[in-house]
């Protein structure tokens, strides 16, 4: 007994020696950072397991009695049971939707912005400071200020060459570009500035072409800075929200963001729906961000998620 | 007479296959898809708006815009006329008082959280890896995830968390409708950015705080300064210019901001913003020239922004 009240007295001394007042308010402040950030986090994924009644019920379930998967199947099974709170969502249409506008988008990006990257960063032309200017400040432009015009622009232009507007992923990855490109060149200009001229300069004495220069040494130099690129890129067009919007009319082409919109505001609410396909939306960014942090985190610096 | 037309022949040919101009032209083509991009869908559409601002294009009139009828400054007329642009009381701000008070405080409110996780982290412990990546999870989420993740722990109904617990410590009797209470909604706006945006801001100080001499908190310490004078004399001035580019940079993203609030709120209840209001005219009211004539005034306020922060952050880069 008195050995064990010793033992504790003695953790409680050893606890107040420990605890000064800066560590105190460091502790403090570090465990209110961590809980309001991994809070609604927590709280998507649990409420996407949650029942609809644990969802509808008078006091919110804190920790679902069970992994249940009822959201999850009203998102992807065609069987499920429809009814005023269970529909089918065919969330896959949307998940498909998504990355395709997310994938050529971002493998254009990457290839047109290696390509005005490596002038900018090697080679002397006129005009180069105004155009990396200019293209810097356009990146600072709001999207809803071009969405009138070029809704306007490409509702003619269709009308002209006959295509239709309205729910075309490729009118949508022509938009995303304009948002990426300005970016991806800023960063991977950066990049190639930090490679030594002297390596290429090598590489054409010894009798290779330009083409080959930058084939052979430059891009496998740079591999890191195009994989941060192109996740960006993809990431942009995976979470854009305001375009996919005034472009895409039928729930058919929807991409995610606009799906979780459009169950979101159902007369009937269902979030434990919205929160499983937000689940499934964040998953992969968060996933493939941890997994290659070191790549990104100075890409983000360098605004690579714009806003 | 034939002999001398072909003098200049040579010397611009020469001219044209000389290493500097073949290199010029090499560069001009590799920038060429990305500058044709930019500038066709960023600059000739935001010239474009200025034309269609000052004519009357509806839907109906869409496909055939060139043709549009000329309204002089009405669509102007109408937006400055307009309930949900127009200053009211102090109960109804309208849109652009809404924007800039919204903007202002999200922003510095950003940054200061920013300066304090960026204060936290500067400091070793253990997990401070994983801790970093952790704070940069509500910047890189979705935007449609967490807002509507937010909007789910306001739910106005009992079983909303925040509802939940409020009710619980007593600090409410009744579920509250947040999001929709006049005056709150803003705050709580305000404080999403924060939540969402400060990782950016963490990040740029972080690395500048990083880079800091040591020898001047040696020389403070030798000097018996204590923390607080440290963060003082020491810390704050070496973070003033970036401080500065992360308030600028995020006030003109903040302000440009159209996903946020109207996933958040739709722009009702005291949080319309310029951006909202422009999509309120053009894609509910499908008055594309009034959308566009707010778009404008909005291009305004924010050529106000660029232009401090051309002639301040970019000029000090390239010092």
């Amino acid at each position: 007994m008195t050995t064990r009240r010793d033992e504790r007295l003695n953790f409680i001394d050893h606890l107040a020696r420990w605890i000064t007042w800066p560590r105190f308010i460091f502790a403090v402040t570090l465990i209110f950072f961590l809980t309001s950030i991994l809070f609604p986090f927590y709280w998507m994924v649990s409420s996407s397991f949650k029942s609809y009644a644990e969802i509808g019920g008078r006091r919110p379930a804190y920790i679902p009695a069970s992994l249940r998967l009822d959201a999850y199947r009203q998102l992807f099974d065609p069987n499920a049971p429809v009814s005023r709170t269970s529909s089918y969502e065919n969330f896959g249409r949307n998940i498909i939707n998504s990355i395709k506008v997310a994938v050529p988008t971002s493998l254009i990006a990457v290839i047109l912005s290696t390509l005005g990257a490596y002038a900018v960063a090697r080679l002397h032309f006129r005009g180069k400071e105004l155009l990396l200017n200019s293209i810097l400040i356009v990146y600072l432009f709001p999207g809803i200020l071009l969405i009138i015009p070029l809704f306007a622009m490409v509702s003619q232009i269709g009308a002209r060459i006959g295509f239709e507007v309205q729910d075309n992923l490729a009118v949508l990855v022509i938009t995303y570009l304009a948002q990426t490109l300005p970016v991806a060149l800023y960063m991977l200009a950066n990049y190639f500035r930090t490679i030594p001229a002297e390596i290429e300069q090598a590489g054409l004495i010894d009798g290779c072409s330009r083409v080959e220069v930058i084939w052979r040494i430059t891009l496998p130099l740079a591999i890191p800075a195009l994989v941060s690129v192109a996740i960006y890129t993809f990431m942009i067009a995976w979470n854009e929200f305001l375009y996919a919007l005034v472009f895409l009319n039928s729930r058919e082409m929807f991409t995610m963001p606009i799906k979780i919109n459009v169950i979101f505001n159902d007369p009937t609410p269902r979030p434990h729906v919205v929160m499983a396909a937000s689940t499934i939306m964040t998953l992969p960014v968060v996933i493939l961000f941890l997994a290659l942090e070191r790549f990104l985190e100075e890409g983000l610096t360098a605004g690579g998620v714009k806003g | 007479m034939a002999a001398s037309a072909q003098v200049p022949q040579p010397s611009l040919r020469r001219r044209w296959y000389s290493l500097q101009a073949r290199e010029a032209r090499l560069a001009w083509m590799l920038v060429l898809p990305t500058a044709l991009i930019v500038f066709g869908l960023v600059v000739f559409p935001a010239i474009f708006s200025i034309w269609i601002s000052f004519h009357e294009v509806g839907l109906k009139n869409l496909n055939d815009v060139f043709h549009a009828p000329f309204a002089g400054l009405n669509n102007y007329r109408y937006v400055f006329n307009d309930f949900a642009f127009k200053f009211h009381s102090l109960q109804d701000w309208g849109a652009a008082v809404t924007s800039i008070v919204y903007s202002f405080s999200a922003t510095i409110l950003t940054v200061l959280i920013g300066l304090i996780a960026a204060l936290l982290l500067n400091r070793p412990f253990r997990a401070r890896g994983i801790t970093r990546a952790i704070f940069l999870f509500p910047y890189v989420a979705p935007i449609v995830s967490v807002a509507f993740v937010w909007r789910w722990i306001l739910d106005p109904r009992p079983s909303g968390v925040l509802n939940d617990i409020l009710m619980r410590l007593h600090l409410i009797q009744l579920p509250q409708a947040y999001l929709s209470t006049r005056g709150l909604a803003l705050l709580l706006v305000i404080i999403f950015e924060a939540w969402r945006y400060f990782p950016f801001a963490m990040l740029m100080i972080l690395a500048r705080l990083q880079a800091i001499d040591k020898t001047l908190y040696e020389a403070a310490d030798v000097d018996g300064a204590n923390t607080w004078h440290k963060f003082w004399y020491v810390t704050l001035p070496e973070l003033r210019y970036v401080l500065g580019a992360v308030f600028l940079l995020r006030l003109i993203w903040t302000f440009n901001k159209f996903d946020d609030i109207f996933l958040l709120t739709g722009g009702g209840f005291g949080t319309n913003v310029l951006p909202v209001l422009t999509y309120q005219f053009s894609f509910k009211s499908y008055n594309f020239g009034k959308g566009a004539a707010n778009a404008m005034i909005l291009l305004l306020i924010l050529v106000v922004f660029l232009v401090i922060y051309v002639s301040t952050v970019m000029r000090n880069v390239e010092e």
